[in-house]
């Protein structure tokens, strides 16, 4: 577990009747805010749009700040806040994300080709978690990418460990698929542009 | 059966397998060279999978975030109105000084550092004034307010949790090596500064962000309530550097400056003399001066 996840993992105590309670449970809040917005920006897939949701669950903890039980992880409450949030947009708008092309003018920049080989691999890899169903993303995000434990997404998703197993495993091998195909489809790129 | 191989290689790549299961998947990989391929190939997509959403974890958080946190829906983008410390003796003198600290109840070790260690002291202490002819009494400076209040809030949270008190690197075992791995998470490597004489025990260290940037806060403990605990906060900052400056915030002290792209605030309940004093000693000893 990484020194970052550590930090934001402490339990929060809350003093009751104390002017520094708000301050304390600001702190614990911004302290998590990086992690919220990876997190965020993987559900959501656009930056911007991913902001809003961290404002938005931000905004809700505040307000319901009396509901944090002493003694729980403080990031997984809040990563449960964002995922409730992101699914109450996507139900209420039902829309699908779309799958976000990569934009071809960068691939004729000035840059190394290796640095441009490495930006599309990556951006190949956020395009394959945008393609995979909302349930097996959170699970992705939250144990792979955050290093959380299957009881700790197991607890935020409100689902089964064996649940949260099986989601992985199918978003792992089903992302496996994509980054084959996606790279199937940039070789092939590539040799047209060659010939 | 696939299926499940799949969920069983998968758990075992993520550490959550009991040893037996362990062992199964272990003897099944010896068998077999296909799954071999594929739970090296899960390695492989993990890694580019947490490569490609690290950068959320490098960027400045966006202030409405951090706004947002606090409760200030209307942005709090304000600056800081910070009185800087000007301590009297700098306009009195040495002499006046030394009547300052002569009244302070310093311990002997204390003693023992104004003694041993009194010409950094006193070379710092005139740097600093020398460095700045005229300060206006009060002045606008660029530090931020969320940069120091998180200073601040991260010195009450290890106060509060008490005995529970979480640190990232503990005082005991390879602090070095440790303290290398906070500083793969910043910009500059961080060091420690040995505060013995003060009687300020080390006691960890732990990353924390502030102002939505990672930091280092180093924690300082004493038996002697007027000194300790102090913290150390050490950011990075792309501001201009300016002298140590005093604020109180939150109810604690914090003596605050920057040096050369980082940002230092010492904070504690102690009183300004000492802080100026430990202050004088870390940025002799981590050459932030």
């Amino acid at each position: 577990m990484s020194v970052r996840q550590n930090l934001a993992g402490s339990p929060l105590r809350l003093v009751a009747g104390d002017g520094s309670v708000s301050n304390q449970f600001s702190d614990q809040l911004i302290a998590v805010l990086p992690r919220l917005r990876r997190f965020a920006r993987g559900l959501t897939g656009a930056a911007a749009e991913a902001d809003d949701l961290v404002q938005a669950a931000c905004e809700r903890a505040l307000a319901r700040k009396h509901q944090f039980e002493e003694g729980t992880r403080f990031d997984s409450w809040m990563f449960r806040i964002v995922q409730t949030i992101w699914i109450d947009q996507i139900r209420a708008r039902d829309v699908r994300k779309e799958d976000a092309e990569v934009p071809e003018e960068r691939l004729g920049s000035d840059e190394p080709v290796r640095r441009v080989e490495a930006r599309l691999a990556l951006e190949e890899v956020r395009r394959a978690v945008g393609l995979l169903p909302p349930d097996q993303r959170t699970a992705l995000l939250l144990v792979t990418v955050d290093g959380l434990s299957y009881k700790q997404a197991a607890e935020i998703a409100g689902v089964p460990v064996g649940t949260i197993m099986s989601r992985l495993a199918r978003a792992r091998i089903a992302l496996q698929a994509q980054l084959a195909a996606g790279s199937g489809v940039r070789r092939s790129r590539k040799d047209a542009k060659a010939q | 059966m696939q299926k499940r191989s799949d969920d069983r290689l998968v758990a075992y790549l993520d550490g959550e397998l009991e040893m037996a299961e362990r062992r199964e998947v272990e003897a099944w990989l010896e068998a077999d060279p296909a799954a071999r391929e594929t739970l090296a190939g899960l390695a492989e997509s993990a890694n580019l999978l947490r490569a490609a959403f690290d950068e959320a974890m490098h960027e400045p958080v966006p202030d409405r975030l951090i706004a947002a946190a606090r409760g200030d829906t209307a942005g709090a983008q304000n600056l800081a109105q910070i009185l800087p410390f000007t301590p009297h003796w700098r306009d009195a003198g040495r002499a006046g000084a030394w009547r300052r600290w002569a009244s302070l109840p310093i311990a002997a070790s204390l003693v023992g550092l104004l003694l041993g260690g009194g010409a950094g002291y006193w070379g710092l202490g005139k740097l600093w004034a020398g460095g700045e002819t005229k300060q206006p009494a009060i002045e606008t400076t660029a530090a931020n307010n969320v940069w120091l209040d998180n200073a601040a809030g991260y010195f009450k949270l290890y106060v509060s949790a008490g005995d529970n008190a979480l640190v990232d690197v503990p005082a005991s075992g390879d602090t070095t090596q440790a303290l290398q791995k906070i500083s793969q998470s910043l910009p500059h490597e961080v060091r420690l500064p040995d505060l013995k004489p003060w009687g300020l025990d080390f006691r960890g260290a732990r990353l924390v962000v502030v102002e939505g940037r990672p930091a280092a806060q180093l924690v300082y403990t004493t038996d002697n309530k007027a000194i300790g605990p102090l913290t150390l906060t050490i950011g990075s900052s792309k501001q201009s550097d300016i002298a140590p400056t005093f604020d109180h915030r939150q109810d604690v002290n914090l003596l605050y400056w920057r040096h050369q792209g980082r940002a230092y605030a010492l904070v504690g309940q102690t009183d300004i003399g000492y802080l100026w004093g430990i202050a004088n000693d870390v940025a002799w000893q981590l050459d932030a001066i």
